[in-house]
């Protein structure tokens, strides 16, 4: 079947025009042939003004409800894309909260000359994302930008889903004696994402670890010791851990050699001079949990297959208001606020 | 049984707390302390991010000296890069650090190349001599300057740049690179060396050998170590000292066989050679050191940049010496003075917004130790 959109036949529609954003027929064409070909389900494929969904909120259940942006260099990655990487990282800020996301909002923004055949790739995989976490891609919009506006394609996504009435997570509930917990090897988004753009000359097998971290949560979500989830993206395990310090005015003790990097991260943050522990992870999650169930949220994490790497990796203290890290020879140093993007350092 | 006794040896030598363990069990040296200055921000910045300052005997100073090469660069140089950079047909190329390095300029005048590029001025931060090349054949209507600063060990990727067959005529270099030996021998020379014992920069002895070194040893009778770049190397080395210190005989002792030998690698320094010669150069806010510096042949006049533009160069060599008020990075430079002790740090000065080099740079001692978490005058206990 020849394909109206990528247009086999006369070679005319191979990439983005800005014909495709007129709100005309080769608009209305794109996203028959790319946004409900693939993401197609019985509240988007109206194509509505807006989607008429059915309520599936329980009683004792109240909305989450979350909106982010997404750009990424390269638009492909060992491990993802852009389309991917956008579902799980709404999907899990809504999993971090406690919720179980039901429905997303996608606005796409295209820019001119972008190939068709990537555009069909990228939300082919944020269908199949979606799919695999049961949520539905309800409403959308499309933008094309004129060439050199955006860097080939932006998303801006937000979600909404459900959680338990009266589930008490957040930084308040964080106490002294807290374990801190982190659900795999940190640094291997940011490191995949930076060898996929091939700047350094380096290469390497590494994939993002970009996934939904849904199981995750869910599988500690009734441990009533349970207090605060995060997942640690842009700025990594170390801004999400300043947070915290900065919420509770309480301080962060990190173990050095239990906080699990792969070798092949951590090399490449050694020839390039970056530190993992500010690197961006796209499938993991930090949790707080009261030090007498440490032992079982970890338990219950290691028991999942995108948790085997979990690891106790440090404790809530009263007596300072920092992030400090201690290696097994008693070295200690602050794990500073990220000031500027890291950029490599030169010999 | 021997066999495995060997293996686990090894294994032993691969623990820093096998070697802290020895270095404990090494006697207090007779004149109560040994000050052991490095010369390279990754040594620093291992030496400060692992927290050895707190786990060796309080009896060693651990100083970081002129081991940063963003740091030396001269004020004029950059000055010279900042007016280029405004030029209509001229992009500068340069290394990250350098983008953020502030020069002495009036409020209203960029001081830095950050702040030429918010004013027009074009900048591309590139993280290898390769980008440059992809970077001036992209684009042949323009002169590509590529402001390159460092040490041997960015000097040689940029002479193998250079040799490259058709070198497009677009690409021109400001090189402001610099060797590293000419600094200790300063210090050395001068009354009061600041040190006791010196751990050498293994990355500098890959590409130039061990040897560069031996005069510290043996014209000065100073203990040291070349050293690799890990705690349990770098541990090594600083057991190394110690151990010639306190048996009185200092030599050079080579800890990182694994990449140096006592010649280096004699395809870059040939390469270096063919290029490049060697001449004296200021060094920021410290002076002119006698053959410290390198600068291009005769032969490659036609991608010089201080060749191409000496109307720049001059009118920058006029402000040499200017320096942002305040600033202590040249006494932080030379191992006279830890981060904490110049006035500005942590309070004028911090990495948002950096008064000198030593603040900006992921090799200066004030960026490495501020970002261990010594943060302020007080806090010089932590790093």
């Amino acid at each position: 079947m020849t394909n109206p959109v990528i247009g086999t036949a006369t070679g005319h529609d191979e990439f983005i025009t800005l014909a495709h954003g007129n709100g005309g027929r080769i608009m209305r064409r794109l996203i028959e042939t790319v946004f409900v070909r693939h993401l197609g389900n019985p509240w988007l494929s109206p194509l509505s003004d807006a989607a008429i969904l059915p309520n599936r909120l329980e009683s004792d259940h109240d909305l989450v409800f979350t909106s982010d942006g997404v750009t990424v260099q390269p638009l492909f990655f060992p491990g993802g894309n852009i389309g991917s990487l956008a579902v799980h990282g709404t999907i899990n800020d809504l999993a971090v909260s406690g919720a179980k996301p039901l429905y997303l909002s996608v606005n796409t923004f295209l820019e001119e000359g972008l190939p068709l055949a990537q555009l069909q790739q990228i939300i082919a995989s944020m269908a199949e994302a979606a799919r695999a976490c049961d949520v539905h891609v309800v409403t959308g919009d499309t933008k094309v930008l004129p060439r050199g506006l955006c860097g080939g394609i932006y998303f801006g996504i937000s979600g909404i889903g459900v959680r338990p009435r009266g589930l008490t997570l957040g930084s308040d509930q964080i106490q002294a004696g807290d374990a801190v917990l982190v659900s795999g090897p940190v640094g291997d988004h940011g490191i995949a994402v930076l060898l996929a753009r091939e700047q350094f000359g380096l290469s390497g097998t590494l994939e993002s670890d970009s996934a939904s971290v849904l199981p995750l949560t869910q599988a500690v979500l009734d441990l009533p010791g349970l207090r605060f989830m995060r997942d640690p993206t842009r700025g990594g395990l170390a801004t999400v851990l300043h947070e915290i310090a900065l919420a509770t005015g309480l301080g962060i003790q990190l173990m050095a050699e239990q906080i699990p990097i792969r070798g092949s991260v951590q090399s490449v943050c050694d020839m390039l001079g970056y530190d993992p522990l500010y690197l961006a992870c796209e499938g993991r999650v930090v949790a707080i949990v009261a030090a007498r169930e440490a032992d079982e949220a970890l338990r219950l994490w290691q028991d999942l297959p995108q948790g085997r790497e979990a690891r106790r990796i440090g404790t809530v203290v009263p007596d300072h208001r920092r992030v400090l890290i201690k290696n097994e020879w008693g070295g200690e140093r602050t794990l500073q606020e990220l000031e500027d993007d890291p950029l490599p350092r030169i010999c | 049984m021997s066999a495995p006794m060997l293996m686990s040896e090894r294994a032993l030598r691969r623990d820093p707390r096998y070697w802290l363990a020895r270095i404990h069990a090494l006697p207090r040296p007779e004149s109560g302390v040994l000050r052991i200055m490095n010369v390279c921000g990754g040594h620093e910045r291992t030496i400060t991010h692992a927290g050895l300052r707190q786990a060796l005997p309080d009896y060693l100073h651990m100083i970081p000296g002129p081991g940063c090469p963003v740091c030396v660069c001269p004020e004029e140089d950059i000055h010279a890069a900042v007016a280029l950079s405004l030029m209509d047909h001229v992009i500068v190329a340069t290394f990250g650090d350098m983008v953020r390095v502030p020069c002495n300029a009036p409020k209203r005048e960029p001081r830095s190349l950050q702040d030429a590029q918010a004013r027009g001025g074009r900048v591309v931060p590139v993280a290898s001599p390769a980008d440059v090349l992809i970077l001036a054949r992209q684009n042949p209507e323009k002169k590509i300057v590529f402001f390159a600063a460092g040490f041997e060990t960015t000097t040689a990727p940029i002479a193998a740049l250079l040799s490259q067959p058709g070198l497009p005529d677009n690409l021109l270099l400001l090189l402001s690179a610099r060797q590293t030996w000419p600094a200790i021998a300063h210090l050395l020379d001068s009354d009061e060396a600041g040190f006791d014992a010196l751990i050498a920069p293994g990355h500098v002895a890959t590409i130039m050998g061990a040897d560069q070194w031996r005069f510290v040893a043996e014209k000065h009778a100073l203990p040291t170590a070349v050293a690799g770049f890990t705690p349990e190397l770098l541990l090594q080395a600083i057991h190394a000292v110690m151990a010639q210190a306190a048996r009185n005989s200092p030599q050079l002792e080579n800890c990182y066989p694994q990449c140096v030998t006592a010649e280096g690698n004699a395809r870059a320094q040939c390469l270096m050679d063919a290029v490049f010669t060697i001449q004296d150069a200021p060094w920021r806010g410290i002076g002119v050191f006698a053959e410290s510096g390198y600068a291009c042949r005769p032969a490659l006049a036609g991608h010089d940049a201080r060749v191409h533009f000496p109307q720049v160069f001059n009118d920058a060599e006029a402000r040499r010496g200017e320096m942002p008020a305040g600033c202590d990075c040249a006494r932080v430079v030379l191992g006279r003075i830890t981060p904490p002790q110049c006035r500005l740090y942590g309070r004028g000065c911090h990495p948002r917004n950096p008064v000198g080099p030593c603040m900006v740079s992921d090799e200066g001692a004030c960026r490495i130790w501020w970002s261990s978490g010594a943060v302020t005058p007080t806090d010089r206990a932590m790093a």
